[in-house]
């Protein structure tokens, strides 16, 4: 392995190794903050080593590449895994009866896994880093043992999550049969588009894990459930970090073996796009448990991304790394308000938490209501220039049926993000259910502020981050 | 020695992917449940082994390994769900978990 090929690796050699480090310091003595700080600093460390990274784009063995692609997707699932463990802490502190270092080296694995995924070439590592991100995974959301909901979750996710990867590996299984390649690209360049039955049902396969990882409909029914019962923390990493590395695999996938120009697929993918964005907003009318609600609505958000990602292109592409890091960024500010309001004995997640919220924290309650707007996609926010630039991916590939989904479907998503911010403003009729004073940590009010300015700059003044992404979609091909 | 046909074995684990996920629909039994995926899990890593036998590689074999790595870690972590599920429900009935609704 050559110099340049390490340095392309520094990134996943500074997370597991910040991981086995904390597990052994561990043995000796046990220090929340320190904790944090080493997680925080090792994840500040992997993307300084990105950002300081080769320039070109290196293939490290056949099973790893990082080119502007990976940077750009590793990145930001470096930086979200950054603001969850600045989170946690607070959160963790709050919870004096939970055991809670461990949970940093979890979400250190979790991030190694997923920036994995982002690099992934080959089915070998493909596989690897979905297996050590959902393994993690199965751990933080069981993290709180004593509460029945979490290790309901955990086992419900672990079964879902495992049956499966079991049918993926098979899709792999039959695709490498005719192929006799693990590579993605050599694969695709043996079938040639050309899939016969056995190729065609591994390809299926393979999308359908995938699917099941991301909860398109028909395939959504666990992510409610996972995270009502998971601790906030684990809910803001699978709905922004899992999500966001899943799907950067899915493109770099498809623009491998050129999914959406295979017709079967395509009219597929579609049809999975349109239920999964109905599916996702009309479920989330009737919820008033925010997590449930925020479940749902991510759900809506990977049918919205699949609309870009169907439409393919460079396009299609920059559309979708602009809509997931707006994306990313909201759903982590709106879970930033819940993790700070989470009192000692459970998660602010319903309705009655956040009635009156603007009279006890006006400040977060802006943040909160910003924040949903910008899931909702109203202007001046993040999520309008995103879906703004979905819609014109869209146009662009003339796939009037999806947009016109996107539209009705995002303008229903508009009635339940509301709610919670009138209930935000209104006046409270008794004294709330939280302690209205809640002591804000120093640093998670950091975080939410820089949340704040990376919402509106995107949403005010997006073109240099376009930009850059352009650079970034266009290597990756 | 006379050799498998692939597609002999690749039915074999078709096969045994479908007992598998027919188990994971129909038993409510935690433990029944986690068999189940192992059986889907053994499955895919026979369709790798006879694909590797079949380009006379060990790439399959390799992914062969990773996949048992991947079960066992599911097993430690799925078992020790179920004992804190028992803690919790006195059952090992998944029906039994569903405090959550809506």
């Amino acid at each position: 392995m050559t110099l340049e090929q390490i340095r392309a690796l520094l990134p996943l050699i500074i997370l597991v190794g910040a991981a086995v480090a904390i597990m052994l310091g561990l043995a000796v003595r046990r220090n929340h903050a320190f904790t944090v700080a080493v997680a925080v600093g090792s994840l500040a460390a992997a993307i300084l080593s990105l950002a300081l990274g080769p320039t070109v784009a290196t293939p490290i063995t056949p099973l790893l590449r990082l080119d502007g692609f990976s940077v750009f997707f590793s990145g930001l699932i470096l930086a979200a895994s950054l603001f969850v463990a600045v989170l946690s802490h607070g959160y963790w502190n709050r919870r004096r009866t939970v055991i809670s270092e461990e949970f940093y080296i979890l979400l250190l694995l979790a991030a190694a896994g997923s920036v994995t995924l982002t690099m992934a070439v080959h089915f070998a590592s493909f596989f690897l880093g979905l297996e050590i991100l959902s393994g993690s995974l199965y751990a933080m959301i069981a993290y709180e043992r004593d509460r029945q909901a979490a290790v309901e979750a955990g086992i419900k996710y672990l079964v879902l999550a495992g049956g499966s990867s079991a049918v993926l590996l098979f899709g792999m299984a039959l695709v490498y049969a005719r192929t006799g390649t693990l590579d993605m690209a050599a694969a695709a360049a043996k079938l040639a588009g050309a899939l016969d039955v056995l190729t065609l049902a591994g390809v299926a396969m393979i999308l359908v894990g995938i699917g099941f990882k991301l909860a398109l409909a028909p395939f959504h029914l666990w992510a409610a459930d996972v995270y009502e019962g998971a601790p906030a923390p684990t809910a803001a990493y699978a709905a922004t970090v899992s999500k966001g590395a899943i799907f950067a695999l899915l493109v770099r996938l498809a623009a491998a073996m050129d999914i959406q120009s295979n017709p079967p697929f395509q009219a597929t993918l579609a049809a999975a796009a349109v239920i999964t964005m109905f599916a996702g907003n009309l479920l989330a009318l009737r919820q008033s448990n925010l997590k449930r609600l925020l479940a749902y609505s991510s759900i809506a958000h990977m049918g919205y991304l699949l609309v870009a990602f169907l439409a393919a292109g460079t396009l299609g592409r920059t559309a979708v790394g602009f809509y997931l890091a707006a994306y990313i960024i909201t759903t982590l500010g709106v879970f930033a308000v819940m993790i700070v309001l989470s009192g000692t004995e459970r998660d602010a997640d319903r309705l009655e938490d956040y009635i009156g919220l603007s009279r006890a924290h006006p400040l977060l309650a802006a943040v909160f209501a910003g924040m949903l707007l910008s899931l909702a996609g109203l202007p001046l926010t993040a999520g309008f220039v995103g879906k703004f630039y979905l819609l014109a991916a869209g146009v662009g590939a003339h796939l009037w049926v999806l947009v016109a989904a996107l539209v009705i479907s995002s303008t229903i998503s508009l009635f339940y993000y509301l709610r919670f911010i009138a209930a935000a403003y209104a006046q409270p009729a008794a004294p709330p259910a939280l302690p209205a004073a809640v002591a804000m940590p120093r640093l998670a009010r950091l975080a939410i502020a820089v949340l704040v300015i990376l919402l509106l700059w995107l949403g005010v003044y997006p073109a240099a981050v376009i930009r850059a992404i352009q650079e970034a979609v266009a290597i990756g091909r | 020695m006379t050799t498998v046909p692939m597609m002999h074995a690749m039915i074999v684990a078709a096969i045994l992917l479908g007992l598998g996920l027919t188990g994971l629909l129909v038993r409510r039994n935690i433990m029944f449940t986690l068999l189940s995926i192992e059986i889907m899990l053994n499955g895919a890593g026979l369709a790798f082994i006879a694909a590797a036998a079949h380009w006379k590689q060990a790439d399959g074999q390799v992914m062969y390994l990773f996949i048992i790595t991947m079960a066992a870690v599911e097993v430690a972590v799925g078992l020790a769900l179920v004992l804190q599920m028992y803690h919790h429900l006195r059952t090992l009935d998944l029906d039994a978990a569903s405090s959550m609704k809506g």
